[in-house]
Parts: structure tokens; C-alpha cells; sequence
């Protein structure tokens, strides 16, 4: 088997045992449960962080757009999501625009 | 009477700004195995097989340095950024309430970021009962956009630059950070997307696959220990 299938075979299997390790674990508990309530907050943390290091210190083809840009990006998103009450596909647009504008002013 | 199927719901919801932030992200990741030499029937593979896009990122990136680490680190690696799928899928399991276990099954393979994150915010809304066939709605369609805009990244890639690329790659990160802000009003999800934030930081003292990884866990322990100190969700 060649090394890419291979590693992709893996990765897959892995991922699903997560995945299926994760609703076992749940067992029965309802969403109150302070376990639930823990995994769904690292859910969300985990969001986070992602998102933080993705605007703050991106890595690969992200790292070429400037900072600013992704900087201005995700505000005006973030505004415009609170602003529109939760819509999301106009919010992300505006977020889009406002990068790409603020990428061709700073370039 | 019989509680009505959500699975169109859940298909139209997928359709909307989920969809084009899944379409954005998965057409530049086709283009990356593209120039990473691999074929589309691996693209699509990894899309549907893996269907958590930083761990598919560094299975590329490891395809593109010829395995140079070997097929076990990179395998560790996507794996290790993909960890989250664990807590994710524990706490999305009460949510979706089904009444045994095993009828969760199908919708195992769809459990990630944005299926997740979607669901979190929309079922509470819907009956108990058509949660799944909701989740499944959602995922099918995600799948599907998923696979679709990787095959189309790959045999276009030739004809998008670095910084369209780049701009695609910014859709995504930007909208995990929209359905976070839309949650921001709520004491619980604030908490723990500030302790993430700050969390993040980590990124400079532990290996890069680790760091999402201590991010999330520490981050999202400080909120929870946070909120049952204040006694508040």
C-alpha cells in the first residue's frame, strides 16, 4: 500500500474511534451533566483557539494575507454578525469583503 | 402522531453560509493535494474519510515532503489536531437525544466543526425526536459540498494564485469565529471562547500538533471550573 493511502486508511480509523469513543462515553448522561458540560466548554475552547491562532499567527497560505487584513476581516464580521442578530451568511461576506479591501489597501 | 422528519431543514441549513464556508475551505484543500501529487480519488477520500480539515492539512504537508518524518508521525499528527472530535462528540450526544444509543450510529461520521457547531445552536429549537434526521440533513449536505468543492479546488488549481488560496483559506477560520461571536451573549460559550483565546497562547510552548489540543483542555477547563464557581451556565 503506498504511504499516502495508507496514512489516510489510518487517520480515518482513528478519527472514527474518536468519534464513536466520544458517544460511548456519553452513555446515557443528559446535557446537564457537569462531564457534558466540561466536554462541550473544551469543544468550544478548542473552537477558539483555532480561531485565535488562525487570525494572530496564522500558518502556510493564510500567513500571506496581512495581518491587518485579518485582523479587519474577522471585527467586521464579528460586528456584523452581532448587528444582523445571528445571521450568518451576510455577516461572513462582510467579513470577506472588509479582508479583501483592507489586503488590497495594505499590499 | 409521529414526530415530522427534519432532514430537509437540516439540508437547507447546511446550504446557507456553512456551506459556502465548507466550499471556500475544501476547494483550496483539493488544490494543496493537487500540488501535493496525490490523486482526486485521495482528495475526495480524505474528505469524507478524515472530515476534519487541520489533520487532512498536515497529511498533505507530509505527502508533499515525501513522508520524510515517516507515515507513523504524520499519521499521529492529523490525528492529534483532529482530537477534538472526542469532546465534540460527547457533548453533542445528549443533545441530539436519541432514544438508544446505536441510533446515533449514522450520524458518527458526520460529527465535526461545523455539523457541531450548527447543531449546538439549532437543536435545542427542534423536537427531541427529529434531532437526528436533522444532524443528518446537515451532514449529508456538508459531505457532499465538502467532496464537491475538493474536486473542483483539484482541477482548478492550476488557474488560482497564492493569495486566492489564502483568501479561501480565510473563510473558514472566519466563520468558526462568527458562530463564536453569535454565542457571545451567552455566559457558558463566553467563558469558554475567552479561556481558548487566551489559551492559544500555549502555541509557543508545546509542538504544534499538541497545540490545539492544550489549548482546548486547558482553556475549556478554566471556563468550566469558572462557571461552577459562579454557578452559572
Amino acid at each position: 500500500m503506498a504511504p499516502a493511502d495508507l496514512a489516510l486508511a489510518l487517520t480515518a480509523l482513528a478519527c472514527l474511534g474518536l468519534r464513536l469513543a466520544g458517544v460511548w462515553l456519553a452513555g446515557g448522561m443528559s446535557a446537564e451533566h457537569p462531564a457534558i458540560a466540561w466536554a462541550t466548554a473544551v469543544a468550544q475552547a478548542t473552537l477558539a483557539a483555532f480561531v485565535a491562532l488562525a487570525i494572530a499567527a496564522p500558518s502556510g497560505a493564510l500567513a500571506e494575507v496581512p495581518l491587518a487584513a485579518r485582523l479587519a476581516g474577522f471585527g467586521v464580521g464579528a460586528a456584523a454578525v452581532v448587528t444582523l442578530r445571528g445571521r450568518l451568511l451576510p455577516a461572513l461576506l462582510a467579513g470577506l469583503a472588509a479582508m479583501l479591501a483592507v489586503r488590497f489597501l495594505v499590499v | 402522531m409521529s414526530t415530522p422528519s427534519a432532514f430537509l431543514p437540516g439540508l437547507r441549513e447546511a446550504i446557507g453560509a456553512p456551506g459556502v464556508a465548507m466550499a471556500a475551505t475544501f476547494c483550496a484543500f483539493g488544490a494543496a493535494v493537487q500540488e501535493a501529487g496525490l490523486g482526486p480519488g485521495w482528495a475526495l477520500l480524505a474528505c469524507w474519510g478524515i472530515y476534519g480539515m487541520p489533520g487532512q492539512l498536515v497529511l498533505v504537508q507530509s505527502a508533499a515532503a515525501g513522508w520524510a518524518g515517516g507515515v507513523g508521525a504524520a499519521v499521529m499528527g492529523a490525528v492529534a489536531v483532529n482530537a477534538r472530535f472526542l469532546p465534540m462528540a460527547v457533548s453533542i450526544a445528549p443533545v441530539l437525544a436519541a432514544r438508544e444509543r446505536w441510533r446515533l450510529l449514522p450520524a458518527v461520521p458526520f460529527i465535526a466543526v461545523t455539523p457541531w457547531a450548527a447543531a449546538m445552536r439549532a437543536l435545542p429549537a427542534i423536537a427531541p425526536a427529529a434531532r437526528v434526521s436533522w444532524f443528518l440533513g446537515f451532514g449529508l449536505t456538508s459531505w457532499v459540498v465538502a467532496g464537491s468543492a475538493a474536486l473542483a479546488g483539484y482541477f482548478i488549481a492550476g488557474g488560482l494564485g497564492a493569495e486566492a488560496r489564502a483568501a479561501l483559506l480565510f473563510v473558514n477560520p472566519l466563520y468558526y469565529g462568527l458562530l463564536l461571536a453569535a454565542d457571545f451573549g451567552r455566559p457558558a460559550p463566553r467563558r469558554a471562547v475567552l479561556c481558548g483565546a487566551v489559551a492559544a497562547s500555549l502555541a509557543l510552548l508545546v509542538p504544534a500538533s499538541m497545540a490545539l489540543l492544550a489549548a482546548g483542555v486547558a482553556g475549556g477547563t478554566v471556563a468550566f471550573l469558572l462557571g461552577r464557581r459562579h454557578g452559572a451556565r
